[in-house]
This record gives C-alpha cells, structure tokens and sequence, in this order.
C-alpha cells in the first residue's frame, strides 16, 4: 500500500519526476567518479607496485626511486648485507641511464634499465627471453617500432657523449633477445634492459659499483615494516621506502585530485539533496488536503512520514541506477584524459571501479534521499487536521 | 641533475675545525628555513652524500618559490649555490647541465640556434618556448580534465535549472489559469513567467558569482598553505563570470518558456480544478 502510493504519486507529474531522476543521476555519476577517482589512483598505484612481489625499495637518501640522477655507492656490499637479513629473500638491483642507439643516419634515445635478469621486477617479457649473456637487451615494443629493428637484430649503443673528443662513450654492440613489458614506464616509452654490470661498464667509473634501486623481497609472512626498520638500523645512509610509505607519498603528490574528489563529491550530494528535497516538498504542498484526510480517516502520521520518505529514496534510487551507467561512462572518458599525463606508467588508472566504490556512492546516495524526504514529511504529517482540511476546501 | 644535497647541521652549529677560507653563501628555499628554523646569517654544513665531507656555508638570503605550477606538488627542500661551489661539492667536474643564452631576438635566436647545433655534439639548442611547451604538458592534462569537470557541471546545473523552473510555474498554475479566465492572453502570461524565470536567474547568478568568488578564496587559502606557494588555485575572471552569468539566464529563460507554454497549452478549467493531475494519478493507479 506504502508502495503503491509512493509510486503513484511519482507518477502524477512524470515530465517532473524524469527531470528530477535525470539530475539526481548526473549528480549520482558525479558522485561515483569522485569515488572511484578518491580510491581509484591509490588502489592502481598500490596494484602496481605489489604485482611483482617487491615489498622494499632502496632508493639514494633522501629520495625516492628513480626521482633523481643519484645513485648508491658500494651497492655489492649492501646487496650482501640486505641478503644477509634472515627475512630478506630476494634482493634485485637496478641502474637506470639513458642510451643513445644508432640506427642507419639516426640515433633513438632510449631509457635503460640494468638489473639482473633471474630477480628483476621491471618488465614482463612478452616475447624471446630475458637477457643472460653480458651483451643481450630486451627493448620495450615502442622502441621496436621507432627504429624498425626486431628480436635477433644487433644493435650499437652509447651511454653517452664526449663533447671535447667529439666521441661517444660507453658504446657497445648489443643484441636484442626479447620483447618487454616495462610495468613502471609509460606505454609510450622507449625503453631497453639489460645486465646490470654491462650498463654499469657502458656508463664508465661514474657507476662503478652503484645502482639507483634496490628492490627487496620479503619472506612470507615477515612484517615489512619490521624488516624496513631493522635494515635501516644497519643501513642508514640510503632511503628505504615500503609500499605502505609509498603509498603516503603517493598520497602527500596527488592529495590535490582526491581534495578535488571530496569537494565536487560533497557538491554533488548536495546538488542531489536539494533537487529531492524541492520536488518532494513541492509535492507534499501540492496535496495537503489528501495527507490530512489520510490523516482524518486514522492513517498514522508515522506511515504519512514513510511514504513520503519513499519517494525521495525511489527518486534518488532511480537516479542512482541511471547514474551508475552514466558515471562508469564519464570515468572512462575522464581516465583517458588524465591517462595522457606525461610520464604516467600505463598500469596507473585514476578512475578504477570496484564493486565497493558503486555501494558507497548507493549508500550516500540513499542515506541523502532519505534526510531529503524527513523535513517536508515530517512537515505534512504534523499540520493541524480540522485547519488543514478547512483551508484545502475553503481555498 | 644536481645530486640531492643533505643538510647535515643547521643554525648555530660551527664547524670545530675552522674553514681555510671564508664561507661562501647560499641561498635557502623558504620551506627548509621554515621548517629548521633557519635565519639569514646561520651557518650550516652541505654535504653531496650523508656523513660525508662538506662545506660551511652561511645562508645569504632566503628564496620564496615561484607561483610556478610544476612545484606545487614538489615537497624536496632547494638550495642555491655559487656554480664552482656545486661543482666542487659533487665532484662534477667542469660540467653544467644546461646554459641559458640570451640573443638579441628574432632572426638573431634561428642563428644562433643553427650555430650551436651545427657545432653540438652531445648536446642541442632549444627555443624556450619548445620547453616552455614541453614542460606544461601536465597542465594541459589538467586543464583538459578540469574543462570535462566543468562540462558535466553545467549539464547537472541545467537539467537543475530546468526542474526548479517547472516546479515553480507549475505551483501557480491556479494563478494563471484565473489570468486566462479573465481574458489574459497566453502570449502575455508566457512574456510574464520568461521575465520572472530571468530575474530569477539573474538573482541567482548573482548569489553563485557571490558563493564562487567567497569559495575561490577559501579554495586559495586552503591549498596556498597545504602546498606552501604563492600559486593561485581558483581564479574569478570576468569572462569567467559572464560566462556563468549568461549561461544561468540562457539556461533560466529556455527553462521558462518551457514551463509556461505546458502551462497555457493546458485548458484554464483543467489548471483550475487539477483535472490534469487528477487524470494522471487515476493512470498511476489503474498501473
């Protein structure tokens, strides 16, 4: 009966009610990017950087991985020392730089990542294999398709330039023996890896035993905060950064997208609110003889407050199941938008649905639709009866 | 690159070992003075790797950051330094990253530009306006995200407009119904609720101007101090108000003439005794 009449007096001005279900689902789909933009860059970010099993990273004191130049000097004997740590399983070093290819008349810039290929955690190999022998790289696919070359073709390649002897230096013949996924670099990247001491070599005495990063593996069920803490008891003089640190880091640079989160969401709940409340209120003022004769022939004031209550939370329902379709559309378009930040890792999704962030909006939203409909129930159910009708009839 | 320099003591500290020559000065990034309680005239130690050797410096002048938007999100301290100190501190050599080259301008910069590259090796001239275009990439992404933010607004701002409109005529439909009873024609009641529908929204463009620009202060206040920068984050231009301004009474005046010509379609009797709502709810029940 509540139901029926709820429905029902929705259905009294249709042309109102789908305008007033249409701005409730904007708002709705506003709200749902907010959320999942306030969760979503976090939760990618956090994807990313457990996806190859890394719970430590060593970065130059005072930074963070690969923010600057610097690199870490005596990384063979820290490497010992990391790997001498009980909970400590796997240890991978890496030196980054840049390459000069030489291709025909041109010359291609490339990233360059040194590691050692049976622990790295920098890129998949989506075909050939990983890098053994001290002359072989794995190129990522945009480098391919820049300079035309493909897997088995050798490649000369230089750290850098000496621009007194006119020379390069640090060149070298390599072979490329596969192609690779680099999960921190943009997809758009050029970018090469190979063994670490072959670019340390490339890049003269500057890198001689030194790398950039360390990422470390724990034991299962080691507690990596506690390894942190103690490895950095011993090693003090380079930066450690768990995932959990990193995550706050994440969080202190894009603070701005998730207070502009908070802020658009916060006006979208009250854009809601306010479009609920007047269409109701104007609804309860439209048809005050019909609540005090329902009143008048002893319907409880409590079911009038209900069924008023209804309408607001089927309007905001409504609104929030168009919303969600509307809002999982915009959240492609604006991730496509933000997914074109220079430098952003191809793995980094600002807009990432999950189930949990559609509930959380469905619950703000019902829990709005509800204080949307209290005041002018509560308003209608508690006119006086006998004024009331007098007034309704008299006019 | 410079290497990430490390304080290693801050004010009032003096080196035990007196420094062979006079210390030279630096300048000091606001931030690191605030947060060490740094004063022109202190002396600190600079080293280029923890607990390594260093140099005595005395702070020469304190830096405020540019309203740069590329530093916003930046939290690493700066420090200025005298180019041969810098050099010496992290063994660079004779080495620089870039150099800045003024020209007299014009056909003046395409000559020197060809003439460096043509003489580089391992290095190459650019225009500052080819970095100045490289550089702001980020905020042309941001720009771009804010413009798709702004549009969904506005389409959430009109369907709202549109709705308040309609329920407002609608609530005197008893009104215009007695005007058209007493010979009113409908093209004067539908003048009438487009000019209310505009001062309506003239008024309430006026209100949101007032809320936007009181909002852009809290919003510049807020995010000047979380980020410590002069940047200004929200900005009231005037186009940026005669756009909201014309869109609300474009919006209001299209929402208006909606809302009246369903009212003045609707026979006077109909509107007086809600025989048009009577009929819907019969609908709604018989569903």
């Amino acid at each position: 009966m509540l139901f029926h009449l709820a429905w029902a007096t929705l259905l009294r001005h249709r042309g109102r009610t789908v305008l007033t279900v249409l701005g409730v689902a904007v708002s709705a789909a506003m709200l749902l990017d907010m959320v999942m933009l306030s969760s979503g860059m976090r939760a990618s970010f956090r994807n990313m950087l457990v996806a190859s099993g890394f719970e430590l990273r060593i970065a130059p004191k005072g930074t963070l991985p690969f923010d600057t130049d610097a690199t870490i000097p005596n990384a063979t004997s820290i490497a010992h020392r990391l790997q001498a740590d009980s909970d400590v399983t796997t240890v991978s070093p890496v030196l980054g730089g840049q390459l000069h290819v030489t291709v025909g008349q041109r010359t291609i810039n490339a990233t360059a990542l040194g590691g050692i290929g049976r622990v790295q955690g920098d890129y998949d190999i989506t075909d050939g294999r990983v890098p053994s022998a001290p002359d072989e790289v794995v190129a990522s696919a945009e480098f391919l398709r820049a300079s035309g070359l493909a897997i088995g073709d050798t490649i000369r390649a230089a750290a850098g330039y000496d621009p007194e002897l006119r020379t390069t230096t640090g060149s070298r013949a390599l072979r490329i023996v596969g192609r690779a996924h680099f999960v921190y670099l943009p997809a758009e990247q050029r970018a090469i890896a190979l063994p670490l001491e072959t670019l340390q070599r490339m890049q003269g005495a500057r890198s001689t035993d030194r790398v950039s990063l360390f990422m470390v593996k724990t034991r299962a069920g080691a507690n990596a905060d506690t390894v942190l803490h103690r490895l950095q008891r011993t090693l003090p003089n380079v930066s450690m950064i768990s995932t959990a640190s990193a995550m706050q880091q994440v969080d202190q640079r894009l603070s701005y997208f998730r207070q502009l989160a908070l802020i658009l969401g916060a006006v979208s709940l009250a854009v809601g609110f306010l479009l609920v409340t007047t269409l109701v209120t104007v609804s309860v003022n439209e048809r005050l003889g019909e609540i005090v004769i329902m009143r008048a022939i002893g319907v409880a004031r409590e079911r009038i407050v209900l069924q008023i209550v209804l309408e607001g939370i089927a309007i905001m329902l409504a609104g929030a199941i168009v919303g969600l379709g509307l809002g999982l559309l915009t959240a492609r378009y604006l991730n496509s938008i933000l997914a074109s930040f220079p430098g952003l890792p191809a793995a980094i999704d600002f807009f990432l649905f999950e189930p949990h962030d559609a509930w959380t909006a469905l619950g703000l939203l019902t829990a709005v639709g509800i204080l949307a409909g209290v005041y002018p129930s509560w308003r209608g159910a508690s006119l006086p009866i006998a004024l009331t009708l007098r007034e309704e009839a008299v006019g | 690159m410079l290497l990430p320099l490390l304080l290693l003591a801050a004010a009032q500290q003096i080196d035990s070992i007196p420094p062979r020559v006079a210390p030279r000065t630096v300048a000091v990034d606001e931030r690191l003075a605030g947060d060490v309680g740094l004063r022109v005239g202190d002396r600190m130690v600079l080293s280029s790797t923890p607990g390594g050797p260093g140099d005595t410096v005395i702070v020469g002048a304190l830096v405020q950051r540019a309203a740069d938007p590329s530093e916003v999100a930046r939290a690493e301290y700066r420090v200025r330094m005298h180019l041969d100190e810098l050099q010496s501190l992290i063994g660079y050599g004779d080495r620089v990253d870039r150099f800045a080259v003024q020209t007299r301008g014009g056909a003046h910069t395409d000559s020197a530009i060809r003439a460096i590259n043509h003489a580089a090796f391992g290095f190459q001239a650019y225009r500052s306006r080819e970095i100045a275009v490289e550089t702001s990439q980020t905020f042309l992404v941001v720009s771009r995200f804010h413009r798709a933010i702004g549009v969904i607004t506005i389409v959430a701002s009109a369907i709202f407009l549109l709705c308040i409109m309609l329920l407002k005529v609608d609530e005197r439909r008893r009104d215009v119904a007695a005007l058209r009873m007493i010979g009113i024609s409908a093209r004067s009641i539908v003048r009438s609720v487009i000019v209310e529908a505009a001062s309506i929204a003239v008024a309430g463009s006026g209100v949101g101007v007032a809320i936007g620009w009181a909002a852009s202060l809290g919003i510049n206040w807020f995010y000047r101090g979380v980020y410590r920068t002069p940047l200004a984050f929200a900005i009231v231009t005037p186009g940026i108000v005669a756009l909201a301004v014309a869109l609300s009474i474009v919006l209001g005046l299209v929402a208006g003439f909606l809302a009246a010509q369903r009212l003045v379609r609707t026979p006077p009797l109909e509107l007086l005794s809600g025989r048009r709502e009577q009929r819907g709810a019969a609908n709604a029940a018989a569903i």
